[in-house]
């Protein structure tokens, strides 16, 4: 034996020695070893700090519950990973891993100064000393504590690599690809079911690959499973949470156990579909609570086994086993024989079964029955313990370097339990098993309870002469709970798991509690003087261990973040130097900046091209939906406030929507094509939102109708062309439509070909110019905007964005849904109730327009604001008082809605909703805004040519 | 993400597909000015909020585009069964 | 009239070629949004024959829900849209592009983003569902084909998320 790596034995390869860093020492492990098993047989104990008291801990599992050794690893820009369990971090060439929660380092760590002071961190510490004063947090406690106590730093650079993701579908699918779920798979192999097998480690065999007698069984089994067609194996995957209807999520390792990340997805995310799960994910063993128990060192019995058997380290050279369960004595062997010196087998109960106890007499191993560990000596590593008899507490030493606890094994239900399966306690195992699905699920194996560890005492703490109130021993190895901790939760009042679980944190870390639930509950339990099943039990929730950001946000960040919608005509904006923003999902053209120009010159000069001469703007993303049928007259009459019947074919009419309540929800203008066939207009953000109340209507109010409604906003690219030479423009380019001022009047819609493509031509108008809307077939909007480009040059046409369409339609007292409406705003609060059919027995919101609260005194109502001082554009969302000089909190009787600068009129413009405001046309308002209270007197809504006289030319 | 039986496409598909539409069975009034403010408030706004068995609306959306009505547990997430709009209540 | 107009398509024209897998642009076609609430109306109309089951496609028309058929033809094909029958007939064909997902490996690279089971899903099927967030119509070609309708403006996001699964 070299150090801790036994001769022999392991399914590590011996001869591909792996060179790795930990705390920036370099060591050398073997393929096949985790960080966890390579520095064990380094003689590494010492792997982190505690939570709260700073001990110093070691490994205490060899699987994904442990909870002490906590490491970092860092594999250069961007890919710093903290919170990894050395049991699961494969090594790899170059491996470069760090220790967490220690300062200045592990060995010296300051912090460990609240191991001592532990008399004053009780549970509830927090809770009750750092109430008060309340100012104190922020500033003071919480970043000391911060500080003080967490886990691994948070990565700070931006993540480079990418993730994966994907549905699947499967007809049987098994977690855990133990002996059970291998037998699972193998007995499904033969029929035609789709398979997937998972498992979180490296390769299939679970508590098989420590195990070598099962290894050629194993071996066979792999190959027969590969071989199927119908199976897919998934390893390094785990299947972290259970949801409705058989939906599990996956997460798959792809790259981290490979020396260089390389180009391909560093995780991939499974969305599994199941007709049928089978749960195969074993047992944890349970640890047993003592004085000393956290030492590093001290371990599950099942741990060390499996670093003997499957990586060829001996966790100790004289190890002694605490035992409360056969399964420990039964290591404990597999050890001797694979050549570990054991110290002693030390066993709670009185009585064991007698082969046992000639299996450690046919070793040599010295055997205390009836007695339990009552300390250990040694603070960085396990030097001795002292046992005592549980009777008269007699006392005695055993030199050892590492103490194993066999306490039981608990279920793992953990995807059981997020699948809302019920669970039934049973006192034989002193742990909860599955009980009735709640899913077409079943569990097989260890998480059953089904298994032939053997049999074990169920037991809180173990005995000890000392004062319970003084020593530390551990539940909670992660959030540093102790027996304690849960007694004196007890005291203070506290009945329930759910509440002794909160207040203690016990099994709230990221381990859940894999390895510290029962024992919790068997000392409230006790505390209590209650069966277990009487003080409830704590929810398991996903994930079942703690999964990246990245692989659940897939490849959504960047370009991907979100689907970004783009118009036809939105790369000729983005070569011509676009200001973007995002409206609704789409992006859109803000401003076309000139060289040196900012946003409020290149808006300037916009508004006044289109005031002038001719503008071109891209509207392709108002929302448009095709209305149909026999009835579609019938349908927009009910849905609209206004009257659609005696509309003509090839005009429009602008349409106000309400919603039942009264409220305005969107409006457009909407042109009649022919007698059973309209084009709707509606806002970009409200296009799905409308298609969806229409629907609504018509397929549950009125199935009646014949109408049917298409939605048709991307059917066409829209552009619209403002202002006085707008004509002069469209005329060479256009052909069958006579553009005449008579021939074709403003609201009107003709049908034609532009470019040698067809068109809906309308002429309207959101500037108040004379203006056209040219719908084409979406793959061509970008070439007709060239030849519109081409043939204005001789105008100047100038290409306009979002940010000048605002001021042009403020100008015009033109109002847009959502930014002058909030959901609360009526036809006649927005001074629209001219667009309101009076005659109209009923639409959408009609009777609701009569609601009290409507007809009362008092509604904001929407105005025209003009400041006193023409240079202060107000803040949009500034509020408005009616007295300045009222003590603060003043009363805020509205808000400004939309507020710019307008070149064409040479001063500020804003709209506000303000109560009662249609009666104070003339008043003085104040709007006090960082560093003064401006004066601004209400106005109307159109603040240019209120006569319309540039619209019908 | 649950599944949800469509009773139009007669299949049962994924949640994302769905979108909830609200309480079923609240029928528009055919005469809305013929309402008393109380039973208009009370048609606009108010709703059913069980623990247990309810009766809702779903569309389709992104799929076959139709409304329907379903039964669906608060408590469990369940469905217990989805009907034709139209149909009467179960 | 000056030379003919440019059609602008929001994704490369030239295909993804990956490992069992190429995706690549469709070329133009017609598109008919078609609804009735009698099929035979339709028929009347169209002179054709509708699918009757939701789910169903024949000849280029695909039953989409109960009142709803979509209609593809080739590009220059004239379909009546005015009638004396209710139904409705409204001209898509440019709202949507078609990308063709083929190979081996095309069912698996659109359940990367679509959660139905295309391994259960026979070949003529066609459904309007979702990838991801944005929604698609697919229509099973043939046994490694799939054709994927969806809105131009999303164009660009999904030929960037559906090459890079092809790519993984």
């Amino acid at each position: 034996m070299s150090g801790f790596r036994l001769e022999t034995g392991g399914r590590v390869d011996r001869n591909q020695p792996v060179q790795f860093r930990f705390d920036g020492t370099s060591y050398q492990g073997l393929e096949g070893d985790t960080l966890a098993s390579a520095l064990l047989a380094n003689g590494v104990m010492l792997f982190g700090r505690s939570f709260k008291y700073h001990r110093p801990r070691g490994i205490l599992a060899a699987g994904s519950e442990e909870p002490n050794a906590l490491v970092s690893v860092d594999r250069g820009p961007g890919r710093f990973t903290p919170n990894l369990r050395a049991t699961g971090v494969e090594i790899h060439a170059g491996l470069n891993a760090v220790s967490q929660n220690r300062w200045p380092s592990l060995k010296a760590d300051f912090g460990a100064i609240n191991d001592r002071l532990g008399m004053f961190f009780p549970a509830g510490f927090y809770n009750k000393t750092f109430m008060w004063p309340r100012s104190f947090w922020d500033k003071v406690y919480e970043p000391a504590i911060r500080q003080m106590a967490g886990l691994g730093d948070a990565p700070t650079a931006e993540d480079p690599d990418h993730y994966a993701s994907t549905y699947a579908h499967c007809d049987l699918l098994i977690v855990g690809a133990g002996p059970a779920g291998i037998d699972a798979a193998l007995g499904s192999m033969d029929t035609n079911k789709r398979i997937i097998l998972i498992d979180e480690q490296d390769e299939l065999g679970g508590g098989a690959l420590a195990d070598p007698a099962l290894w050629p069984w194993l071996e066979r089994s792999h190959k027969a499973l590969i071989d199927a067609p119908n199976v897919t194996i998934l390893t390094r995957t785990t299947a972290f949470g259970y949801y409705h209807d058989n939906f599990i999520g996956a997460v798959q390792r792809l790259t981290d156990h490979l020396p260089k990340p390389g180009d391909g997805a560093r995780e991939k995310l499974w969305r599994i579909r199941a007709g049928e799960v089978v749960l195969a994910q074993g047992a944890i063993e349970r640890p047993l609570v003592f004085e000393g128990n956290d030492t590093p060192g001290v371990m599950l019995s099942s741990a060390a086994k499996i670093f003997a058997t499957r990586y060829g380290v001996a966790v100790g050279k004289a190890v002694v086993l605490m035992a409360a369960h056969d399964s420990g004595w039964h290591d404990v062997f597999a050890l001797a024989k694979a050549g570990v010196g054991i110290a002693a087998i030390i066993d709670v109960r009185e009585r064991v079964d007698s082969a046992l106890m000639q299996e450690a007499g046919r070793l040599g191993i010295a055997v205390h029955l009836n007695h339990s560990v009552m300390g250990v000596s040694g603070r960085h590593s396990v030097r001795a313990v002292q046992i005592c008899n549980n009777d008269d507490y007699l006392a005695r030493r055993i030199d050892c370097d590492a103490v194993l606890m066999a306490g039981g094994w608990t279920p793992s239900v953990h995807l059981w339990s997020h699948s809302k399966g019920s669970l039934k306690w049973r006192d034989d195992l002193g742990a909860y098993v599955p009980d009735q699905p709640n899913e077409n699920v079943r569990c097989v194996g260890g998480c059953s309870g089904d298994w032939d560890f053997g049999n074990g005492a169920v037991i809180d703490v173990l005995p000890t002469p000392k004062d319970h109130s003084r020593i530390k021993a551990f539940v909670d190895f992660q959030n540093d709970v102790t027996a304690k901790d849960i007694k004196l939760a007890v005291r203070e009042g506290f009945r329930s798991i759910e509440h002794i679980k909160r207040y203690t944190t016990n099994g709230m870390a990221t381990d859940q509690g894999k390895t510290s639930n029962l024992n919790g509950l068997q000392i409230a339990s006790s505390a209590l003087d209650k069966p277990v099943p009487d003080i409830g039990l704590t929810s398991f929730r996903p994930p079942y261990t703690p999964q990246t950001f990245g692989a659940l946000a897939g490849h959504a960040k960047g370009a991907l973040f979100q689907p970004t919608r783009t118009t036809n005509i939105d790369s000729w904006a983005d070569a011509h130097g676009a200001v973007f923003e995002l409206v609704a999902q789409w992006r859109r053209a803000r401003y076309f900046p000139k060289s040196g120009e900012d946003m409020h010159a290149a808006v300037n000069r916009e508004c006044v091209a289109v005031r002038s001469s001719v503008g071109i703007f891209d509207a392709s993303t108002l929302g448009k939906i095709e209305v149909v049928g026999p009835d579609a007259a019938e349908f927009l009459n009910r849905m609209y406030t206004n009257p659609w019947k005696a509309l003509e074919p090839g005009r429009c009419r602008y349409g106000l929507l309400l919603k039942e309540d009264g409220f305005i929800t969107d409006d457009g203008v909407s042109a009649r094509l022919a007698p059973d066939r309209f084009h709707l207009t509606t806002t970009t953000g409200g296009a799905a939102r409308v298609l969806n109340m229409m629907e609504d209507y018509l397929q549950t109010e009125w199935p009646d109708l014949d109408v049917w409604l298409t939605s048709t906003t991307e059917q066409y690219a829209v552009i619209a062309l403002q202002g006085p030479n707008a004509r002069k423009v469209l005329e060479p380019l256009v052909e069958g439509i006579d553009l005449s001022a008579e021939a074709f009047p403003h609201m009107a819609i003709r049908e034609g070909m532009i470019c040698g493509i067809p068109t809906r031509l309308f002429r309207v108008s959101f500037t108040g110019e004379l203006g056209f809307e040219i719908n084409v077939p979406t793959a061509y909007g970008r070439a007709v905007w060239e030849r519109l480009m081409a043939q204005g040059a001789q105008y100047d046409i100038t290409p306009y964005g979002t940010e000048a369409m605002h001021v042009l339609r403020a100008e015009k007292g033109f109002i847009i849904v959502g930014q002058d409406t909030d959901g609360t705003v009526t036809p006649f609060d927005a001074g629209l109730d001219w667009a309101v059919g009076k005659k109209k027995p009923d639409f959408v919101g009609k009777r609701s327009m009569a609601r009290p609260d409507i007809v009362a005194p008092g509604r904001k109502q929407l105005v025209g604001l003009l400041t006193d001082d023409p240079n202060v554009v107000l803040e949009e969302g500034a509020q408005i008082v009616a007295d300045p000089k009222q003590p603060v909190p003043m009363t805020m009787i509205g808000h400004v809605t939309s507020s710019y600068w307008s070149e064409t009129l040479g001063r500020s413009i804003a709209f506000a909703l303000v109560a009662g405001g249609h009666e104070m046309t003339g008043d003085t308002l104040h709007i006090p805004m960082p560093g003064k209270t401006h004066i601004a007197k209400v106005s109307g809504l159109v603040f240019y040519d209120p006569e319309g006289a540039r619209l019908h030319v | 993400m649950i599944l949800i039986h469509c009773p139009y496409c007669d299949e049962k598909r994924p949640e994302i597909e769905f979108a909830n539409a609200g309480q079923a069975h609240i029928a528009r009034p055919i005469d809305p000015s013929g309402e008393s403010d109380a039973d208009w408030e009370t048609y606009l706004f108010i709703r059913a909020n069980p623990r247990g068995r309810h009766h809702e609306r779903w569309r389709h959306v992104h799929g076959c585009g139709r409304f329907f009505n379903a039964v669906r547990d608060t408590v469990t997430d369940k469905f217990e069964t989805t009907y034709k709009a139209g149909e009467p209540r179960r | 009239m000056s030379e003919a107009l440019i059609r602008y398509e929001p994704v490369p024209e030239t295909p993804c070629v990956a490992a069992g897998v190429t995706i690549s642009l469709a070329g133009p076609m017609q598109r008919f949004a078609l609804r009735a609430r009698r099929a035979e109306d339709l028929e009347t109309v169209l002179k054709v024959r509708l699918p009757r089951h939701i789910g169903a496609s024949e000849a280029g028309i695909a039953c989409l829900g109960p009142d709803e058929w979509y209609l593809r033809a080739e590009a220059g094909a004239t379909v009546p849209t005015d009638s004396g029958l209710p139904v409705a007939i409204t001209d898509v064909s440019e709202r949507s592009i078609c990308l063709v997902i083929e190979g081996p490996r095309a069912a698996e690279i659109l359940m990367s983003g679509c959660p139905l089971d295309l391994d259960n899903f026979a070949v003529g099927r066609a459904t309007r569902t979702i990838y991801e967030t944005v929604e698609v119509i697919i229509i099973r070609e043939a046994e490694d084909r799939f054709h994927v309708e969806l809105w131009r403006s999303f164009g660009a996001w999904f030929w960037i998320a559906i090459t890079n699964a092809a790519s993984h």
